[in-house]
């Protein structure tokens, strides 16, 4: 090789592993994540982190409890401490009915007088309702039952041809009750008379009506749970 | 082979001088990075198979590199605007290629080894 060649490969030489580099830096470089939070947000975290470890040690104290009285106790004894578990799972999931102070939210129709054309009678959509539910979970809700359907965590609320669905049953036709148990009802009615949720239910032409109770009965969820996608955790 | 230290020497320091100035290409630019790397890389091969068939022509290798280079982004540039993957043809061509002049350089290597030896006996 003469040597201006040796020199002209050279530099090609030079370009090319100059645009391995680069390109080996850019499929490389990933967006740097960069921690922006300050001390009070950390702090913050941190004590959400606490409160997760607290609330995480209660739950392991309250089954090592129930192992240790399946262990140290005789068959009858376990069978009742297994119902008793039974009993607690179910009252938590919605199986049993419950009573307890809250408020009844009562939905009703508005009407217009001498609107021309005529009105239609309104309706509450799924959308609505999720939005109802969630503002009353925010603001504390235990249970909740939408006209006479208790509300479990597998509860849908969904649009079937054109009306709306909870717990697979059509909602009757306005006005209806929802109850809500709460442990503060006060509280939870002067939320709800603030909420954004009445807004959205006026602009549908519904009224919200909020009344507290001082005792309310919950129907119990009677249908049978479909579990299908759920597993064991396989001990 | 005692005249490729250069060449690699060169490579080296271009792939440091490439990591050291930490410099990088817009996303989107990266196929046409990626395609003229491919087509860098062949002409290199190409080169070096010209100089063991002594058929090396510095005219031809360095435009072949600036016109390979060049081709292949015009092929991933018009690639995007029509909506089809047409860098896939470069890649595939200079893919091919590469393969064919590795085999080629590597045939030279063990012949010249083969005729060394027999000329030492």
């Amino acid at each position: 090789m003469r040597n201006k060649a040796r020199w002209m490969v050279s530099l090609i030489c030079l370009f090319a592993g100059f645009m391995v580099a680069v390109q080996f830096q850019t499929t490389e470089a990933e967006p740097e994540i960069r921690d922006t939070r300050d001390e009070w947000e950390i702090r913050e975290a941190l004590q959400q982190e606490q409160q997760n470890q607290r609330e995480l040690l209660e739950k392991i104290a309250g089954a090592d409890k129930t192992l240790e009285s399946y262990e140290v106790d005789s068959s009858q004894v376990q069978l009742n401490t297994l119902k008793q578990s039974i009993d607690v799972l179910e009252e938590r999931i919605g199986l049993t009915e419950v009573s307890g102070g809250g408020v009844v939210l009562t939905i009703s129709p508005i009407f217009f007088e001498g609107v021309s054309g005529g009105q239609t009678y309104p309706e509450v959509s799924p959308q609505l309702l999720s939005r109802l539910i969630n503002d009353l979970n925010t603001y504390g809700a235990t249970e909740i039952a939408v006209a006479n359907e208790r509300l479990t965590n597998l509860s849908p609320i969904r649009n079937v041809n054109g009306s709306t669905y909870v717990n697979n049953r059509p909602l009757p036709s306005l006005p209806f009750t929802i109850q809500v148990l709460t442990e503060q009802p006060a509280k939870l009615k002067d939320y709800m008379e603030a909420s954004q949720a009445r807004d959205f239910f006026n602009m549908e032409n519904l009224e919200l009506e909020v009344e507290m109770e001082e005792s309310l009965t919950l129907p119990k969820y009677d249908a049978p749970l479909h579990l299908e996608i759920l597993e064991g955790t396989g001990e | 082979m005692n005249d490729m230290w250069l060449p690699i020497l060169f490579l080296l320091i271009g792939v440091s001088l490439g990591l050291l100035t930490d410099v990088q290409v817009p996303a989107q630019y990266a196929d046409y990075l990626s395609i003229a790397v491919l087509a860098a890389f062949d002409t290199l091969f190409g080169g070096i198979r010209a100089h063991l068939e002594r058929t090396f022509d510095e005219k031809v290798f360095i435009t072949g590199f600036f016109f390979n280079v060049s081709l292949a982004a015009f092929l991933a540039f018009l690639g995007v605007q029509l909506g089809i993957d047409l860098y896939l043809a470069a890649v595939f061509a200079f893919g091919v290629r590469l393969f064919q002049n590795l085999a080629i350089i590597r045939r030279q290597i063990i012949d010249q080894k083969l005729l060394t030896k027999f000329r030492k006996k």
